[in-house]
Formats: structure tokens, C-alpha cells, sequence
């Protein structure tokens, strides 16, 4: 059996800017309160229009997972790493607190957990995972915006969806070769 | 809350610095922010110890639970399926049962931010009597007998001195009302005020009045959805905000009416910021053009329905060009809409809506959705409307005692249709502030926020305030329960084993509530207070509520196993995974007639028009806005703003108004402004949107609280109940909230 | 008090000492708040700007260091007869900001302990922080072997080590540049402008600051400047000049680009120094204090006077720890997520806590005693032939 590369897919379109997977991810990885202190949001696009005619679109997001990760690389203690399934992880005891890799990540995915004395970031719920459970943002959602799954099984819903519809990645110029795609 | 009281700044790991932690979290948890007074019985604090200490410890956890427990939602109205997962007897997170269908398998944030109910410091913990003046704050704990034996004696008083009609009991929706309404049912008032009136009143009466009953929608598989004044994408409802969704970017198409730019709006194929109160105008313009090009189903309106023939000539002035004129939606995409809504019938749904307390026309529009609705044959069909179904529980009986000389309802005979259950708010306070035609000096109040929820709140403030005793039984220090006499502490809903209930629809599910933990503090279940209440009242009353809460569930599956079983291994149990549909065509429907009525000759009895007549809304004078109100997802009503979680997505609500309007007024977005309506003045931020008509202005509802209990939120935003004015529609005796017109001056 | 007063003999000491006592006790003070309240309560950097006035004032003190130790091994190392006479003052200021801007990062990391321990067993050679503290850890030991070198008089090994601790110097330095420059995220950093940068930035403060210590001295001591003295002032001087009206180059070059077709996010870092929230810190203090007037009174013949040089150099010294700060900021302050759905796009918003700004004052005045107890206590004088 060929080893796991974990992937979200989402569809945007489907996104309610209901929060639920913001609470879930908060409870769930005990994520301290406070407004700084979040794995995962999702942003109000911008107001497309002007009145009356007017749209606008939600976008929910969190670590991309990147198979190329600025975060890692800048580590100076290789406290970032790279875990099973592709997973980038922080090991709490190695983490001096610089912020470099806060830097250095393009989207914002990070934050300093004073709790846990370490950065802190979305593990996709790996916890979760080994349960056979699904995360708890891709879980708790209405309307399913986010699918997760092994992009190493070709039949898996994420290849499946990745196959039969056009998609995007976030700041592609970066170069972070992302992990989460977003459906056109 | 100063920073130097938060637990995780003290330094981590030491077992010095978690006890310190631990006795910091305690003293958080009682701090007086949660105007929680005394101190605790060291008995029940280990848990809760734990439970707080736990959260914010930066001693590494595991997160895989080592339990986990099927119970169900009480956030909101829509009780969806949870999956409480626990470690070391602490909630650590709600999950959403998969196998529970209406929710489609999912929890919204107010679900997941549940726990907090349990672990917030400002939650109520012992039964409270207030020793200053109403409203200022000053409690001292009591043991349940003290508080008990008061609430007794107080009620024994006003029922003594006046009647027993004297007592007015307040309550909502929930998994243990039932014994708020037997206890009132015992003690022999005929005064219960529910929410309905505040509510969808309206709307129950008028799809009621036409198809006998109230129809559920069957989204999911609709292709041609009109929703107006339904902002399902926010004021969530199960499934239907979930299907609205699910059918998208397939054959569904959605068609929006709403004067804001909501969330549903962006997720619309069409939005039309309609005139407020111009909903009739549209929904009239759509059937002239139905009927008049002849779309609709002959066949379905011969066997199924009454007064077709009166409605044809009805319709002849209600043209598309009229109605462009009134709703600011042109005639053109009207006829259009019109067209591509009989050409999708069956499959399509003019969505009844949910609240309907808008305007005081609001019985006869929901009348005209109605009858759209039936003259395109859309009833009990695929992707239609149609009948709600039950399952079958046992019966807990009991025996009321009979008390002579009790008047009847205070508000009879102030609303054409008036539920004996529900009441009408907005009369039956008028009546007791007038005394008329007898007083009501005592009031108890179980799960329901009348200072938050009914309009005008100085006029609920005035009836308070007239009363000998209030007793509040809650949650949370809410409003009504800042100005409350007794505060009775209820245990959450997941500390506590509720009744079975079953949620109709066309595929109705029973759902059970079972304890995930023990009562925290003193708090206990409303079927154990109304108990001990009851007890206080003789063998009589007391013999209604002998029994274990065990027994009561017992006796709700007699002779159906298969339901506990169910509710043991997959939280939830149903007959049916799918709708059937069409078993009631050509069967008697539950009106006079025994069809659908499209003339309601019952209406035509009482004086009320058998046929919606459209009547335009007053139009804002120069520089005054009609005010909106409604929700944000992350909120129910005026209760969970509050809540850690939740208090984080939104910390205050603001006042929209259109930039055009803004720069008139010369006020800047952000900038503080105050509100003043007929009935009184709030002051809240400013936010200047697009997202909104210019002649209104809009405030999310449940804000602007005057509990000093509610730590997070006291001092932030405004209070829509404060300004709106209490208007009210004849037939239902819904409240018309959105009839009020406020001037906006800077702070 | 008896062995203060042999520490201190002239009345203008007593204050001086005094203020800088103050200053640290500040310091001293906010440090303790730090580890009490911790580092998100006590600090003003944020999620999204993580990076604050303490690691742009450890970038001033190294860079100053580098700039000492260049300029001062002109003299021991390229054998410029003028520079001689700060050879040792400018290695053991060199010495005493290098340490102090490591205190200073200290206090931003939230584990400067647990950095000491997994750096050196679980290094990550790809990470420009890693090399920075290697680099810098080995700069030190070259400063100080130098500044020994030097206190002993043995010039074979004042050479060595200077020549040795100049390439430290300049590849530690440039490194720190890399710091920022690696960072494809940040478009204001990103590029190889910045190790250049921080190099010649680095000749600046130098200059700026040898002059200070030498004229300071003098009037601290009361007496007048020697022959030498005088020379080596209006050399600095000459060579400040020079620097200056590089950096000045190199500036416009950084903004040039930064406006040319608007690119994303560098444009918006662009203009928040031209006319954004740092546009006064970047005219008036970087520009103009920092800048164009130490260049006008250095290639005035009338102001190319020992005081002149000296003005000059406290004027750069200020202007570059602008310099740092708006560096530091500037390259944070465009959230890398679109955070409005109507209206003007916003910038980030940063402005150092009490906190932070008692550790920075503390730090200074740190910095200055030690040098001040040094001038004391060691003989500053000779390492060159009179
Ligand atoms: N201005 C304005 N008024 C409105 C509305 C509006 O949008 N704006 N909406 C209207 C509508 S649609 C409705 S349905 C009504 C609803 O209005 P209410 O019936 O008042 O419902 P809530 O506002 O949710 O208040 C519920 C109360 O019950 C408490 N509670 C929650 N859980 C429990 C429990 O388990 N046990 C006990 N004992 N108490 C509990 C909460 O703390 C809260 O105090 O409001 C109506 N009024
Ligand atoms: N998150 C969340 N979900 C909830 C609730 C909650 O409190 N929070 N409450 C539940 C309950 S009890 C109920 S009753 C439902 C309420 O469900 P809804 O009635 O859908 O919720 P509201 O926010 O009251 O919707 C009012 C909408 O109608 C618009 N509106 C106002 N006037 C007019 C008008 O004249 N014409 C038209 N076309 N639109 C108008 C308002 O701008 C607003 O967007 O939500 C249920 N779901
Ligand atoms: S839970 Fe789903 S719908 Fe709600 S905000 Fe998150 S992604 Fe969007
Ligand atoms: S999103 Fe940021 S944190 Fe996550 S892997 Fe990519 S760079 Fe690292
Ligand atoms: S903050 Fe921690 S995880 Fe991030 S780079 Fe520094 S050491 Fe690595
Ligand atoms: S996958 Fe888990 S950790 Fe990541 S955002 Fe979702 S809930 Fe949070
Ligand atoms: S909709 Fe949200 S709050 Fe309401 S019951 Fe479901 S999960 Fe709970
Ligand atoms: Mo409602």
C-alpha cells in the first residue's frame, strides 16, 4: 500500500460563512480563546458590484500542508516538520518561539499558543485521522465545503474531485505547492 | 477581566503554577463578572476544576476521548443530532451525529460552541434572590427549599389576593417546557405566554388557513426556490439551509427577496432588495400572471381546492406593472419569475419562511404564498410541499386539578385566532399593564427572554415592574432574569436526560438528551424543579409530578424497544429515510371544507378578507429609516452572545446604512451612532454597507443587554427590542417588527 | 557609595550615570513584566505582525557592531594609519552591542533557553537564522580574541583575528540581511538587496559611531584631541561622506522598484514609507536626520570639523535605528490575507508597548554603561604607535 498524501479539497461556492468549522477547530484542538488564536477562518471576499447588483464569496482556509514549505525550511530548530500523510507539524519542545517561521508562511496560518508554549497551526486533525474520524472543520460543515481525503488513492473523493473538476491553489507564485485546492 | 486573572500567563508545567492555575480558574469561575456571589460547596468543584483548569492548561493532552455520548442540540430551535465526545468526565467537544438526517449530519458553530454552556464562568450556578432593587444586581444565594418556599408562597399570595389567572407563566420551546406548562396547567392559570406571537404566528395561520396545515418545504429536491424574508443561509434552519445549498450548481435555481445583501443573497441566483412590506404586492403579481396566462394545474385546483373561481377576478389589478411600482422589482423579471416558477411546479416551492413577524399583513401574504404554492399543484409532490408526519409516542397522563372561578385568558378576544397555549404577547401585556379587565402581579418566566424578545422593552419593563414577583428559571443571567426576583439555576442541556421528542416533518425523527455529565454547582433539571415546586402546592398538584424522568421516557417507548435501542446505538431513531409522497392526495385535508382553501370563507365569517388584499406600508418620512432586524449564524436569538466561542466572531452589532445615505448624514463607517425610534434610543457603531436599500436601516437582533451577568458583552451594542414599536397583525396576533422608523443622529 | 565614587569623579558623571540607570531599571522592570504576563500580553507584536521594535533594535546593535568592527580594523587589518586609534574602543563597543543586541533578541524569542539547546542538537542548515547565530557566535569569538590582540599589543594577532573577524563581520552580516531576504513571502524583503544593504548600511554606522566614542571621550575627559585624533575625525568624516551618498543611491534604487508598475505587496510596503504610516519616520528621521543633513555638514568644508563629524554621526546613528524600525515593520505591515470586503484595502497596524519600548531604552543604556565602566577600568588608550 503506497503511503499517504492528505489533501482538502473545498468548494466555495457551498461556503455559508457559518464559522462552525472555526469553533469546531477551536474546541476540538484546544486552541486558546482570543481573537489571534485561530488554526483555521474564513474571509469575506470582497464585495463584488455596487448596489443592486452585488456578489460576494466566502473562502474558508487554514494550513495548506505545502509539499514545498517556507515554515520548515526557516526552522532553526527543525521544531516545523514534515509528518506522515504529508502533514507539516510543530513539535512543541523544540520550538524557541522566533516567529520566523510565522514570517515566512504566505498565508498566515500560524500563530504563537501561549498555552502550549510553541507556534501552532492546522495538523489537519491527525489525532482525528487515526481514529478514522474526519477533522472537525471538514466534519462539522452544512453544506460540505471541504472534502478531505488521500490524493495517493486515485479513487479516493479528493482525486476523484480533483479529476472531474478546475481548481485552484492560494499564491501559487510562492512556490509552497499548497495541499489545499479550491474548486472553480 | 484583568489579564494578571488569566490562567495560561502564569508560568507553565510546575505543579506549583497548574495549582495556582487551578485556583485562579476557580476564581474566575466565581468571579463576580458572573455575578455568581458567596462561595462554592468544595463538594461539587472537582469537576468543574478540572474542567476549567484542563482547557486552559499548557500541560500536554491527549484529544482522543475515552467517551462518547448521542444527545442532541438546544442552541436553537433546530435540536440538531450531537455526538458529545468526553475525556476524563470533561466535555471536550460536540460533534454532529452523521446518522442524524434533518441536520444532514452537521453542527453549526453555536452547536459546537455548546460546551461553553457547561464551562463559562458567567453560566448560573445556584439558585439566586435578589436583595437590592429590580435591576441592580444585588443577589444572595439560597438553597433550592429557601428559594423554593418563596417562589411558593409568593404564587399561593397572588393567587390569594387576586386570581390564579393573577400568575402569567412565560416560556419557550425545549425539551422540558412540557412541565413548565403542566405545573401552570396544575396551578390553574389559563395565562401561558409563549413565543408563536413573537414569531411565525402569522405564518402558521395562514399556510394553516389555506392547506389545514403547515407544510414543510421539501428543498432538497426543489429546481425553482423563492425565498423572501428568509435568510436561511444564516437564521439556520434544518435541512432546509443545508438543501437550499446542496442543490446548488444543478438544476436549482433560487430566487431571493430580502432589502439586505445577505448571505443567502450571495448565495442566490437572483436577489432583489425588495421594498420592505411590498412581499403581497410581488406574490399577487406572480399569481395574475399564473393565472392569467393559465399556467396553473387545472386538474390539482378541480380536486383539491375551494374558491379558485373567486380568486381570478380578485387578481385583475394586481398586474406585474403594478407590483414593480410597489416592490421595486421590475414588472419584466416579475412575469419572467412569474413564468419560470409554473414551468418548474411541481418542483417548485414560493418557501413559506420561518419567522414571519415582520408586518402587520403578514397572515394574508403568508395566505398568498400559500396559494401560490397550490395553484401551480404544489402540494405533497416531489420537490413540493408537503404534510409533516410524527411517530408515535406513548403518553405521560395526568390529572390537572379543577379550580372554580378562574377567569379566562387575560387577552381573549384581541386576536381573531387566539392559541389558548400560546397567548399573543403584545395584547396580553397591554392588558396587564391596564390592569384590564383583571391584574397580573406574578410572573414566571422559564426559557424565554422577554426583555431581549418582545418589542418595545420598556413597555415589558413597565409590566415587570408592576408585579409582585418574577421568578426566572435559565440558563444565563439573562435580561429577564437581571430583573427577576428568583433566579432558579436549570442544569444545561448536556447535563441534563430530557424527554424523547420527535421532530416532525416528512421524515420525522425522535431524538433523545442524555446527560453527558452531572449537573455542575446546583444547577438542576426543570422537571425536578417543577417537582419540588409542585410539591409545595398539595398532593394534588404534587401527584402530576410523582414520577422519575427514567419512568417518563419509559412510558413514552411502551412497547417499542426498537426506539430505545435506536436512540442507544445511533442517538436517533426514524421510520423512513425518505419522504413518501402523495399518500394524502385526494384525501380530506384539515379544513372546514376538507380541501385546500384558496377563499377562506372562515376568514370572510370573521371579518377578515377571504382573499389577500395588498395594502402599501407607510413610506419613511424624509431622514427617518424603516429599521430591520434579524440573525447572524453565530447567534440564537438574544441568548448565546455571551458565549467565548461565539463572543469572538462578533463582538458587538452595528447599525447598516447605505453609503449614499451615510454621506448625506455626513457619518463615517465605524463611527458611534445613536437610534432613536417612537419607543427609545440605543447607541452602536456604525457600519456603512452597500449590502442594504437606502430607506433602511438594519441591527442584528440580541444585543445592547442590560444584564450585567452577560461579562463579555454588557455596554456592547444596541437592543432592536428597545426601538421597535409593538405593532401586531389581527388575525394572529404576531408582532409587527419591522414597522418602526428610527432618525440616526451621531454620538 | 565609596566605591561609587571612585567609579565616578566628575559631577557631569553623576547624571550621566544616573540616567542610565533609570533607563535600565526600566528595562530591568519590563523584562520581568515579559516573563510574568508573558510575551502576548507585554509585547505588541501580533499574529500577522510577529516581528517588532525589539528584533529591529537587535538589527541596530549588530549592525552597529559589524559597522565597529569594519571600520575599526581599517586601521590594525588594511593598515590605514588613521584608524589606529579606535582599535580598541571600536572592538569593545563592537563587542559590548553585539551581546546586547543578543539580549535584546532574547526578550522577542519566547524560549531563548530552549534555542541555546536545540540549535546546537537539532540544527537546520537550511535556515538563515541558524547561520545567523552560528555566524555570529563565531564573530564574537574572533571580536574578542581581536580586542585582546589588541589590549595585549601583538599585532601579528591583531591582524589575524581582525582579518579573520572582518570576513565574520561581513558574512555574518550580510547573512542577517538573508534573514529577511530569504523570505519569498515578504515581498519587501525578498531579493538580495538587503544582505548588500545591511553591509554598507553597516560602513554607516560605523563611521557614525567610531567618531562618537572618540569625541565623547575627550570632552568626557576634559581634554582636547590630539593630532591623530583630529586626522582620524576628519578621515571619518571624508569616508562618512562617501557612505552616505551610497546609501543614498542604494535607497532610491530600493524605491525605485517598489513603485515601478506597482507589484503586489511591495508597492503597498513601498508606500507605506513614502506616504503611509511611516512616512514621517522615513522623511524626516531616516531621510533627512539620517541622511541629507550628516551629508551637508560633511562635504561642507565650513562644518568638516571634528564637532561637525560628530553631530553628523549622532544625527546617522538616530536616523539608522529608524532605519531598522521601518525596515522591520514596513515588511509586515501588508496582511498576507485580504482581510475587508468593502472599502479601501487596510494596512496592518504596529506600535510598540511600554513594555517594549522600556526593554529597547534599557538595552541603550545597558550597552552605554558597560562602555562607560570599560573607559574606567581599561586602558582605551595606545594600541597604536604615538
Ligand atoms: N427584537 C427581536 N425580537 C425577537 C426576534 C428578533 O429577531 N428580534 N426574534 C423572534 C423570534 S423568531 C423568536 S422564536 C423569539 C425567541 O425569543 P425567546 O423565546 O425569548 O428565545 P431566546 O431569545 O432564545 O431566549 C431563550 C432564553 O432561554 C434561556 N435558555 C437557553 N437554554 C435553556 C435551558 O436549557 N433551560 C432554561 N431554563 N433556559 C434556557 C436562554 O438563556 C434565554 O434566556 O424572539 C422573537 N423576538
Ligand atoms: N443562527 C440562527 N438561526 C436561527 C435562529 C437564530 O436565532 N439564529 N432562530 C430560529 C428561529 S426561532 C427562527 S423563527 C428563524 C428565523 O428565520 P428568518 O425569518 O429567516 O430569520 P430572520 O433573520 O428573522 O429573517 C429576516 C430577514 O428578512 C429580511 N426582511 C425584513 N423585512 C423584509 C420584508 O419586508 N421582505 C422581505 N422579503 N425580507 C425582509 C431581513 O433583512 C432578514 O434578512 O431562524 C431560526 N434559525
Ligand atoms: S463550516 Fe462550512 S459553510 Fe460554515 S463557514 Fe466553514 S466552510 Fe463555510
Ligand atoms: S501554509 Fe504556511 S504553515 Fe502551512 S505548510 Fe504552508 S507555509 Fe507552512
Ligand atoms: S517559531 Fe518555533 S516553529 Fe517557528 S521557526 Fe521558530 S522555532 Fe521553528
Ligand atoms: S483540520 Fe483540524 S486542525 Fe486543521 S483546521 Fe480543520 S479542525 Fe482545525
Ligand atoms: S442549528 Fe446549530 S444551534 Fe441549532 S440545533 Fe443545530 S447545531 Fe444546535
Ligand atoms: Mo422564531
Amino acid at each position: 500500500m503506497s503511503k499517504k498524501r492528505y489533501a482538502i479539497v473545498l468548494d466555495t461556492r457551498k461556503c455559508l460563512d457559518c464559522k462552525a468549522c472555526t469553533v469546531a477547530c477551536k474546541a476540538e484542538n484546544l486552541v486558546p480563546l482570543g481573537t489571534e488564536n485561530y488554526r483555521n477562518w474564513v474571509s469575506e471576499g470582497r464585495l463584488r458590484g455596487s448596489y443592486p447588483r452585488l456578489g460576494q464569496e466566502f473562502v474558508p482556509g487554514q494550513c495548506m500542508q505545502c509539499g514545498n514549505t517556507p515554515c520548515k525550511r526557516v526552522c532553526p530548530t527543525r521544531a516545523t516538520g514534515v509528518g506522515a500523510g504529508g502533514i507539516v507539524t510543530v513539535e512543541d519542545k523544540k520550538c524557541i518561539g522566533c516567529k520566523y517561521c510565522m514570517t515566512a508562511c504566505p498565508y498566515n496560518a500560524r500563530y504563537y499558543n501561549e498555552e502550549r508554549g510553541a507556534v501552532d497551526k492546522c495538523t489537519f486533525c491527525a489525532h482525528r485521522i487515526e481514529q478514522g474520524r474526519l477533522p472537525a472543520c471538514v466534519e462539522t460543515c452544512p453544506t460540505n465545503v471541504r472534502t478531505f481525503g488521500d490524493l495517493n488513492d486515485p479513487d479516493s473523493e479528493v482525486s476523484r474531485l480533483l479529476v472531474e473538476r478546475p481548481y485552484r491553489v492560494v499564491k501559487p507564485e510562492m512556490g509552497t505547492k499548497p495541499f489545499l485546492f479550491y474548486l472553480i | 477581566m484583568s489579564k494578571f486573572l488569566r490562567p495560561e500567563i502564569i508560568g507553565k508545567g510546575s505543579i506549583v503554577s497548574r495549582l495556582l492555575k487551578r485556583k485562579l480558574s476557580r476564581r474566575r469561575f466565581l468571579g463576580v463578572s458572573s455575578c455568581a456571589l458567596g462561595t462554592v460547596a468544595l463538594g461539587s468543584q472537582l469537576n468543574v476544576l478540572k474542567a476549567l483548569a484542563e482547557p486552559g492548561s499548557g500541560v500536554k493532552l491527549s484529544l482522543v476521548p475515552d467517551r462518547s455520548v448521542f444527545t442532541c442540540c438546544e442552541m436553537c430551535v433546530n435540536k440538531c443530532g450531537v455526538i458529545a465526545r468526553m475525556r476524563e468526565g470533561v466535555i471536550h467537544k460536540l460533534d454532529p451525529n452523521p446518522s442524524f438526517l434533518r441536520s444532514r449530519g452537521m453542527l453549526c458553530a453555536r452547536g459546537n460552541a455548546g460546551l461553553q454552556t457547561v464551562y463559562d464562568p458567567d453560566r448560573l450556578k445556584y439558585p439566586l434572590i435578589r436583595t437590592g432593587a429590580r435591576g441592580e444586581g444585588k443577589w444572595r444565594r439560597a438553597s433550592w427549599d429557601e428559594a423554593l418556599d418563596l417562589v411558593a408562597g409568593k404564587m399561593t399570595a397572588v393567587a390569594d389576593q387576586y386570581s390564579r389567572a393573577g400568575m402569567m407563566f412565560v416560556s419557550t420551546e425545549g425539551f422540558q417546557e412540557e412541565f413548565f406548562l403542566r405545573f401552570a396547567e396544575c396551578f390553574g392559570s389559563p395565562n401561558t405566554l409563549r413565543h408563536p406571537t413573537l414569531c411565525l404566528a402569522s405564518n402558521l395561520q395562514g399556510f394553516g388557513a389555506t392547506y389545514g396545515t403547515n407544510p414543510f418545504p421539501d428543498v432538497r429536491n426543489a429546481d425553482y426556490l423563492i425565498m423572501s424574508g428568509a435568510n436561511r443561509a444564516e437564521a439556520l434552519f434544518t435541512p432546509d439551509s443545508i438543501d437550499m445549498i446542496a442543490g446548488d450548481g444543478g438544476r436549482r435555481k433560487l430566487v431571493y427577496l430580502d432589502p439586505r445583501f445577505t448571505r443567502t443573497a450571495a448565495k442566490a441566483d437572483e436577489w432583489y432588495p425588495i421594498r420592505p412590506g411590498t412581499d403581497l404586492a410581488f406574490v399577487l403579481a406572480m399569481l395574475h400572471v399564473i393565472v392569467g396566462e393559465k399556467r396553473y394545474d387545472r386538474e390539482f385546483i378541480d380536486t383539491m381546492t375551494v374558491g379558485f373561481d373567486e380568486l381570478v377576478p380578485h387578481l385583475e389589478t394586481y398586474s406585474p406593472e403594478w407590483a414593480a411600482g410597489e416592490c421595486d422589482i421590475p414588472a419584466e423579471d416579475i412575469r419572467r419569475i412569474a413564468r419560470e416558477f409554473a414551468a418548474a411546479a411541481p418542483r417548485a416551492i414560493y418557501y413559506q419562511g420561518r419567522r414571519s413577524s415582520f408586518f402587520d399583513n403578514d397572515t394574508q401574504l403568508r395566505r398568498a404564498m400559500a396559494i401560490l404554492n397550490v395553484v401551480v399543484g404544489n402540494w405533497d409532490v416531489k420537490g413540493g410541499m408537503l404534510p409533516g408526519k410524527k411517530i408515535h409516542l406513548g403518553e405521560n397522563y395526568y390529572l390537572a386539578p379543577w379550580y372554580d372561578g378562574v377567569p379566562e385568558r387575560l387577552e381573549t378576544g384581541d386576536v381573531t385566532y387566539l392559541s389558548l397555549k400560546d397567548g399573543a404577547w403584545k395584547p396580553f401585556r397591554d392588558r396587564v399593564l391596564a390592569a384590564d379587565p383583571y391584574p397580573v402581579k406574578g410572573m414566571m418566566v422559564y426559557k424565554q427572554n422577554p426583555l431581549q424578545s418582545v418589542p418595545n422593552r420598556s413597555k415589558t419593563l413597565a409590566m415587570m415592574e408592576q408585579m409582585d414577583f418574577i421568578c426566572t428559571i435559565d440558563i444565563t443571567m439573562s435580561d429577564t432574569a437581571w430583573y427577576s426576583d428568583v433566579v432558579l439555576p436549570e442544569a444545561t442541556y448536556l447535563e441534563r436526560l430530557d424527554p424523547i421528542h420527535v421532530l416532525s416533518g416528512p421524515v420525522p425523527e425522535a431524538v433523545m438528551r442524555q446527560p453527558c455529565i452531572e449537573p455542575l454547582f446546583e444547577t438542576k433539571p426543570n422537571q425536578w424543579i417543577m417537582q419540588q415546586l409542585a410539591r409545595r402546592f398539595g398532593d394534588e398538584v404534587a401527584e402530576s409530578f410523582n414520577f422519575t424522568m427514567e419512568a417518563f421516557i419509559a412510558n413514552q417507548v411502551e412497547g417499542h424497544p426498537e426506539i430505545l435501542e435506536a436512540l442507544r446505538t445511533r442517538g436517533v431513531y426514524r421510520e423512513n429515510d425518505e419522504p413518501v409522497y402523495g399518500a394524502s392526495h385526494g384525501k380530506r385535508m384539515k379544513t372546514r371544507s376538507g380541501k385546500i382553501e384558496i377563499y377562506s370563507a372562515k376568514y370572510a365569517k370573521e371579518g377578515q378578507d377571504p382573499l389577500p388584499v395588498y395594502r402599501a406600508p407607510q413610506t419613511p418620512s424624509r431622514g427617518r429609516y424603516r429599521l430591520l432586524l434579524g440573525r447572524t449564524a453565530y447567534f440564537t436569538h438574544g441568548t448565546t452572545q455571551n458565549n467565548p466561542y461565539l463572543h469572538e466572531l462578533m463582538a458587538e452589532n452595528s447599525l447598516w446604512l447605505h453609503p449614499d445615505e451615510a454621506r448625506r448624514l455626513g457619518l463615517r463607517d465605524g463611527s458611534r451612532v445613536r437610534v432613536r425610534s417612537s419607543v427609545g434610543e440605543e447607541s452602536l457603531p456604525l457600519r456603512v454597507t452597500e449590502k442594504i436599500r437606502p430607506d433602511c436601516v438594519y441591527m442584528d437582533h440580541g444585543f445592547g443587554v442590560l444584564s450585567k451577568g452577560l461579562s463579555r458583552i454588557h455596554g456592547r451594542g444596541a437592543s432592536d427590542a428597545a426601538l421597535i414599536e409593538d405593532r401586531m397583525e389581527p388575525i394572529s396576533g404576531n408582532v409587527a417588527m419591522h414597522q418602526t422608523f428610527v432618525e440616526i443622529l451621531p454620538a | 557609595m565609596s566605591a561609587i565614587a571612585t567609579v565616578i569623579r566628575r559631577p557631569g558623571e553623576w547624571a550621566w550615570f544616573g540616567v542610565l540607570a533609570v533607563a535600565m531599571l526600566a528595562g530591568g522592570a519590563a523584562v520581568g513584566y515579559v516573563f510574568v504576563a508573558g510575551h502576548d500580553h507585554a509585547l505588541n507584536v501580533s499574529r500577522q505582525i510577529p516581528w517588532g521594535i525589539l528584533i529591529s533594535t537587535y538589527v541596530f546593535f549588530v549592525v552597529s557592531s559589524t559597522g565597529l568592527c569594519l571600520v575599526s580594523s581599517l586601521g590594525d587589518v588594511w593598515g590605514f594609519k588613521a584608524f589606529e586609534v579606535i582599535g580598541r574602543r571600536g572592538h569593545l563597543l563592537a563587542i559590548l552591542t553585539l551581546l546586547t543586541g543578543f539580549g535584546v533578541m532574547a526578550m522577542e524569542l519566547n524560549h531563548p533557553f530552549r534555542m541555546v539547546l536545540y540549535a546546537v542538537i537539532s540544527p537546520n542548515f537550511s535556515s538563515p537564522i541558524w547561520w545567523m547565530g552560528a555566524l555570529y557566535g563565531l564573530y564574537l569569538v574572533l571580536l574578542c580574541g581581536e580586542f585582546t590582540a589588541l589590549m595585549i599589543g601583538s599585532r601579528r594577532m591583531s591582524f589575524i583575528f581582525g582579518l579573520a573577524g572582518f570576513v565574520a563581520a561581513i558574512s555574518a552580516h550580510s547573512n542577517l540581511g538573508a534573514v529577511f531576504g530569504l523570505l519569498e513571502a515578504r515581498h519587501y524583503w525578498y531579493g538580495s538587496f538587503l544582505p548588500i544593504y545591511f553591509i554598507l548600511s553597516a560602513l554607516v554606522s560605523g563611521g557614525a559611531l567610531t567618531a562618537l566614542i572618540v569625541y565623547f571621550n575627550h570632552k568626557a575627559r576634559g581634554i582636547s584631541l590630539s593630532p591623530d585624533y583630529e586626522r582620524f575625525m576628519i578621515t571619518v568624516g571624508k569616508l562618512q561622506a562617501l557612505f552616505i551618498g551610497i546609501l543614498m543611491f542604494f535607497i532610491v534604487w530600493k524605491m525605485i522598484p517598489g513603485l515601478y508598475g506597482k507589484p503586489p505587496e511591495k508597492y503597498e510596503a513601498t508606500m507605506v514609507l513614502l506616504a503611509g504610516p511611516l512616512a514621517f519616520n522615513f522623511w524626516f528621521f531616516e531621510v533627512l536626520i539620517g541622511m541629507l543633513i550628516p551629508f551637508l555638514l560633511l562635504i561642507n568644508r565650513r562644518t568638516l570639523t571634528p564637532f561637525g563629524v560628530t553631530i553628523a554621526g549622532l544625527l546617522c546613528t538616530i536616523g539608522i535605528f529608524f532605519m531598522r524600525y521601518d525596515l522591520v515593520i514596513a515588511g509586515q505591515m501588508v496582511p498576507m490575507r485580504e482581510s475587508v470586503a468593502e472599502g479601501p484595502a487596510h494596512l496592518l497596524e504596529y506600535f510598540p508597548s511600554l513594555a517594549e519600548f522600556a526593554i529597547v531604552a534599557g538595552a541603550i543604556a545597558f550597552c552605554l554603561f558597560l562602555y562607560s565602566l570599560a573607559e574606567k577600568f581599561l586602558p582605551m588608550e595606545g594600541g597604536h604607535r604615538h
